[in-house]
């Protein structure tokens, strides 16, 4: 069933920081024939509050998210796991069984899709007609690999962009240290764990890491910055959405 | 009374939140048996990986492996469990005859602690991790396989048993068992394996084919 | 050391100044545990399948934990053993003394049992001029250090061997190279002496299994056979959380404890003890007392998701895995067990006021719950925590200051209501005005905690006013 419209969930992190990133997934999303559609009201799916405990506070917010997303019966898709997760997987635990809210959050739930597993798994499409001729390193940001199980979908699309040589990471299934609220509230270890994926991605030998998770991109593109690499951080949605070097 | 105090709570915590009960699941071995040979092979296998060395000896290997084993690690007090085959292979005479002091196994921990062997039988064998088991009785003291530096196993096929599941559905009827798998040994120091820390040493099985 | 309850662990602070050498030496111990553990399990192609079944056991029996802990107490004592129920850790510490008293012992040695730190069972016999010496090679070293565990399974990993040298020399009068062979067989020759003289040993166990009163523990050294063989009393004190219903349980569990922990396929030694010896040259205790601990773990049972933590097996793997634990080491965790099975035991056991920082000692990954051998949810349950710090429990009030409640109210009102959260996207541009070539290197409050660390990405925030133009053109072009 091949859809032909998705929603855009561009998340809050995605909003603010990474509108070229965005603009690049309504590119891609037009090249394999889906119609964009976006939702203006939105905001942001609470995963911030709710991961620290204020299930409370959570609550209006995901109520919002369901009010704006739940008013259209397509698919909705976002550049970032994490947010998927949690509406996929938490909404449904912040209402009480039986209730209207419940029930919209398990209708929404099982249409929201983190962008490559959209791709691959809903629209069954790896090649996206990309090009990116660079040597590249992959990231597997946590939430995308455990909680929603995303392991091969990110690689495959990487293997059909024409030029792209994917090279091991070393501790690839490491976390990198964001953790949300964890890299304000213990800094130091946050660091911690932020050198050691910049060493390794310096020790990779790609000029690019690859990353699926807006969270995890700004905490690593910030030490590697810091770190005075010339490795590029960049969104998977980039490279997809990227014709450089083609003929 | 504490007993009921803790049994209370527990009932009291569980009484509105057994929810659902867990069932006990299905648990079968994983493992079964292959040929003699080939679970003897795969013994010998695992017991090199633990620094521990095995072999099969026949009736007539006894007294030489005795004598290498003697002079090899420098042996000059044993003690041996008294059970009917050990005697029937007169481990005991063998070793005083090379000069061994024999301690029998009603000394005081004191003496057995003296001892730079110990040779004990074997109650079970498992191929697939190497190990032994041994059971508690007078006449097979577990300081035996315990307190001397070089520990001497001496098995029979009839001691072979495919999983660990079998071992423990025979053992639970006994009141002692003891698993060894290997040498005595710690990482505690800078992650260095070392052995002989506290139990033996050195560990040593035969494994007697009398066929 | 065993403390036997902190007043409060400064989780957040300690990891602002990590000792310098801790972490390298952490990640050495993690390094090695993980690689041999996932080295034996590519070779164990049922090992999802036993997972499961270790989860299933585990959770079976704390849903019926009254029923087996009655079981075993009658099993134990039909074996001759004798069983004594400690609510408290006071009356665990109570019941030790009152049979080290009565039998006059004036040297104890001790297997490694994180049940006896857990309760500081040391402190109270030393005041009682009862001697106790470790004799795990790990323990014994941190106990002449007078320093507390840094790892698990290799409490004294942190320490070179050069410093160990050097406390033989000053603790024992012995001098002795630097090398590890050389110190293992002082520590041999020292605590064999004690081994001997000792008239009780303790212990704590592996498992306790109901069918038939039996205590299983799992070693590697030999200490634990020394402890529970020479001295003729034998005293165990243990969790009530881990009895087991049968043997048929064991052939799960320890197929899955020694792999999770070390790697090994079986540890050292594993003793099955149902009861005292039966005959006087079989050596053995002539008497054995079993102490079952609550301390706390019955509280825990209220609670479904809570306490699945009681299902652990305590092989140390999720520490080991675990990139937050790799970088503070164990002392960061205030208490004797630490690392990601630490941040949700003990915030249950000593409560938020104490251990409010550890649910929120983690990023969440779940690297830990992936190679848990029975199948905890580790990150579930620490969400779950952090809930109860931030909102209360029961009637424990929230625990969390007053700003930080008012900064989530706040963030709640804006995030759900898209005209304040539009608005205050507007305001957030404003700051690339001190933008340094794409990057933000100082921001205010609270955004400063992240650039104290690297920069910030400049805001990139027009996402929403290019898809407006491109709505109004794509219509203009339709009319």
């Amino acid at each position: 069933m091949y859809p032909s419209h998705v929603q855009l969930f561009i998340t809050c992190l995605g909003d603010q920081f990474f509108s070229t990133t965005l603009k690049n997934m309504v590119k891609v999303l037009e090249r394999v024939g889906v119609q964009p559609l976006f939702p203006a009201g939105q905001t942001c799916c609470g995963q911030p509050l709710y991961n620290n405990g204020f299930n409370e506070q959570t609550r209006p917010i995901a109520r919002h998210f369901l009010e704006v997303f739940g008013q259209h019966k397509a698919p909705i898709v976002a550049p970032s796991a994490s947010c998927v997760a949690m509406v996929r997987h938490h909404y449904p635990e912040l209402f009480p069984e039986g209730t209207y809210e419940h029930a919209l959050a398990m209708e929404v739930a099982h249409r929201t899709f983190e962008f490559t597993e959209f791709l691959v798994r809903v629209l069954q499409v790896a090649d996206v007609g990309a090009s990116y001729p660079h040597r590249v390193t992959y990231h597997a940001s946590c939430h995308g690999l455990r909680e929603m199980g995303l392991k091969a979908e990110a690689k495959v699309l990487l293997s059909h962009v024409r030029g792209l040589e994917l090279v091991p990471l070393n501790e690839e299934e490491v976390c990198c240290g964001f953790g949300g609220a964890f890299s304000v509230t213990y800094p130091m270890v946050s660091q911690a764990m932020m050198e050691n994926k910049v060493r390794n991605i310096i020790a990779s030998g790609a000029d690019t890491v690859v990353i699926t998770e807006p969270g995890c991109l700004m905490n690593i593109a910030g030490g590697l910055r810091k770190a005075g690499s010339k490795v590029r951080a960049i969104h998977i949605i980039d490279i997809l959405a990227s014709t450089e070097g083609a003929l | 009374m504490s007993r009921t105090k803790v049994l209370q709570a527990i009932r009291d915590a569980l009484n509105h939140t057994r929810g659902e009960a867990t069932g006990y699941p299905t648990i079968s071995p994983f493992r079964t048996q292959g040929s003699l040979d080939a679970e003897a092979q795969l013994f010998f296998n695992e017991l090199n990986r633990l620094s521990a060395n095995g072999f099969e000896v026949t009736l007539g290997d006894i007294k030489p492996h005795l004598e290498a084993l003697v002079h090899g690690e420098r042996i000059f007090k044993a003690t041996i469990w008294e059970t009917p085959l050990l005697q029937r292979l007169q481990i005991a005479s063998h070793l005083r005859a090379l000069g061994v002091d024999v301690e029998p196994p009603s000394a005081s921990k004191y003496d057995i602690a003296q001892c730079d062997l110990g040779i004990t039988e074997v109650d079970f064998m498992l191929p697939e991790t190497g190990t032994l088991g041994l059971y508690s009785r007078k006449d097979k003291p577990r300081v035996v396989s315990l307190l001397p530096r070089v520990h001497l196993a001496i098995a029979t096929p009839a001691a072979l048993r495919p999983d660990l599941y079998q071992v423990l559905e025979e053992a639970k009827a006994h009141h002692y068992l003891v698993l060894i798998t290997g040498p005595s040994r710690t990482a505690d120091i800078e992650l260095t394996v070392t052995l002989g820390v506290h139990g033996p040493q050195r560990l040593i099985v035969w494994l007697l084919r009398e066929d | 050391m065993s403390v036997s309850q902190p007043a409060y662990i400064h989780f957040g602070e300690y990891t602002q100044h990590v000792p310098e050498g801790i972490p390298q030496a952490v990640r050495q111990a993690t390094q090695r545990f993980a690689t041999n553990r996932a080295a034996v399990i590519a070779d164990f192609p049922q090992w999802e399948q036993l997972r499961e079944l270790g989860s299933a056991i585990r959770l079976h029996t704390i849903e019926n934990l009254d029923h087996y802990l009655e079981r075993l107490e009658l099993a134990v004592q039909n074996q001759g053993g004798h069983v004594y129920w400690a609510s408290t850790a006071d009356e665990a510490r109570e019941a030790v003394l009152k049979i080290a008293k009565s039998h006059r012992v004036a040297l104890a040695v001790k297997a490694k049992s994180m049940a006896t730190e857990e309760i500081g069972l040391n402190e109270a016999l030393e005041s009682e001029n009862i001697r106790v010496v470790e004799t795990d090679l790990g323990e014994y070293i941190i106990q002449l250090a007078g320093s507390g565990p840094s790892h698990i399974i290799v409490p004294a990993v942190h320490m070179r061997k050069e410093e160990i040298a050097a406390l033989f020399s000053q603790k024992l009068g012995i001098e002795v190279p630097a090398d590890p062979n050389k110190l293992t067989q002082v520590a041999r020759q020292v605590l064999r002496e004690r081994f001997l003289s000792a008239t009780m040993g303790i212990s704590g166990a592996n498992f306790l299994v109901a069918e038939t009163g039996t205590l299983v523990m799992v070693t590697n050294e030999g200490n634990g056979r020394m402890c529970t063989t020479l001295p003729d009393v034998h005293v165990a004190v243990v969790g009530i959380d881990k009895v087991v219903p049968d043997w048929k349980a064991l052939s799960v569990l320890l197929k899955l404890l020694t792999r999770s922990a070390t790697g090994q396929k079986l540890s050292t030694y594993i003793q099955f003890i149902s009861g005292p010896r039966r005959e006087e040259g079989e050596f053995g205790p002539k008497e054995f007392h079993l102490i079952l601990l609550d301390n706390g773990r019955s509280k825990i049972l209220k609670d479904p998701i809570g306490r699945q933590v009681l299902k652990c097996i305590r092989c140390g793997a999720c520490a080991n895995t675990c990139p937050v634990y790799q970088n503070v080491g164990g002392f960061a965790y205030g208490w004797f067990i630490s690392g990601p099975i630490g941040a949700i035991f003990t915030p249950q056991i000593l409560g938020p006021k104490v251990a409010r920082e550890l649910p929120f000692a983690s990023t969440l990954c779940g690297a830990c719950a992936d190679v848990c051998p029975v199948k905890i949810p580790i990150p579930t349950i620490l969400r779950h925590l952090r809930q109860r710090v931030v909102e209360g429990n029961g009637g424990i009030p929230s625990s969390i200051p007053g700003y930080l409640r008012l900064m989530a109210a706040f963030a709640s009102g804006v995030l759900s209501n898209p005209w304040l959260y539009r608005f205050g996207s507007r305001f957030l541009g404003v700051f690339n005005r001190f933008e340094d070539r794409g990057w933000l290197t100082r921001m205010p409050f609270p955004f400063n905690r992240w650039t104290q660390v690297r920069p910030l990405p400049r805001f990139s925030n027009d996402f929403r006013a290019w898809w407006s133009r491109r709505e109004l053109k794509s219509k203009g072009n339709d009319q």
